[in-house]
C-alpha cells in the first residue's frame, strides 16, 4: 500500500483553519529555522485545554487521521487520547502527524509556548519551538536519533546569530 | 519584499572565499546552512517538501505529478 506523500503545508492550513493551538517541534521546526535536515513526519506539541482538543478533533477528522503501524486497522483518535501527555502517533491523508501531550522531561504547550517564535508560512501564522529551546529537549532526551541531528541543529544557531542584526 | 510563494528552488553557487570555511569543526556541511538561512520558513518548508518528494520519486511512490 502506498503512503500518502507528506503535505505539511496542508495539515498546517487544517489545523489552523480550525484554531487549533500548537507548537511546531522536532525535525520540521529545525527545517523551519534553516536546519539542513530531513525528516518524514511533522511534530507538534497540542494545548491539552478542553476547548483546544474540540477544536483538534474535528480537524483530526478532516485529515483522516488513524493511527500508525496498526496493519489494517483504523483505529481514530479520540479526546481521551488527546489529552493525555503521551505521544499519538498518526497517518493522515496529508502524511505523518505526530500529536505530542509532552516532550522531554514532561513539558507541555503551556510550558513551552514562552519559549516559542511566531512564523508566516503564506498566509498562515505558526508557532515552533526556539531552536534554542530545540536543542536544550533533544539534549535532555538523550536518543541516538537525538543526538545525531545535534551538531547540525547547534550549528545553524551559530550560524544565525553570527549574522544576525543588531537590531533583530 | 521577499514572497513566501516560490514556484522552483536552486541550489546555490558555493563561494568558499565570500563565506569562510565549507565545514565545521564536527564536519557539518556550513554552505548548507547558510543557504537554507537565505530562505524564508516558507522555503525552506518546500525545500524539504522537494526533497521527500523525491526520494519517494526515486523509491517508486510516488508518480510525477
Amino acid at each position: 500500500m502506498t503512503s500518502p506523500t507528506p503535505d505539511f503545508f496542508s495539515i498546517f492550513e487544517t489545523l489552523s483553519r480550525n484554531k487549533v493551538d500548537f507548537i511546531i517541534v522536532g525535525g520540521i521546526c529545525g527545517v523551519l529555522h534553516g536546519a539542513p535536515v530531513t525528516t518524514f513526519d511533522l511534530d507538534i506539541v497540542h494545548s491539552r485545554t478542553q476547548d483546544n482538543l474540540a477544536r483538534l478533533l474535528p480537524a483530526l477528522q478532516e485529515l483522516e487521521a488513524y493511527y500508525r503501524g496498526r496493519q489494517n486497522q483504523r483505529l481514530k483518535p479520540d479526546l481521551a487520547h488527546l489529552s493525555s501527555p503521551g505521544h499519538q502517533l498518526l497517518m493522515t491523508r496529508s502524511g505523518p502527524l505526530d500529536l505530542l501531550g509532552t516532550i522531554g522531561s514532561g513539558r507541555g504547550y503551556e510550558n513551552l509556548l514562552p519559549h516559542s517564535d511566531e512564523i508566516e508560512i503564506g498566509h498562515l501564522r505558526l508557532r515552533v519551538l526556539s531552536l534554542e529551546k530545540l536543542i536544550e529537549v533533544k539534549e535532555e532526551m538523550g536518543f541516538e536519533k537525538d543526538k545525531a541531528i545535534l551538531p547540525i541543529l547547534r550549528q545553524t544557531l551559530l550560524e544565525k546569530r553570527k549574522h544576525r542584526k543588531p537590531d533583530s | 519584499m521577499r514572497s513566501n510563494k516560490v514556484q522552483s528552488l536552486s541550489f546555490p553557487e558555493h563561494s568558499p572565499a565570500e563565506n569562510g570555511p565549507a565545514y565545521s569543526e564536527s564536519g557539518v556541511d556550513l554552505t548548507l546552512i547558510r543557504w537554507m538561512l537565505s530562505l524564508t520558513p516558507a522555503e525552506r518548508l518546500q525545500t524539504l517538501q522537494q526533497t521527500i518528494r523525491s526520494i519517494l520519486r526515486l523509491k517508486g511512490d510516488v508518480t510525477h505529478p
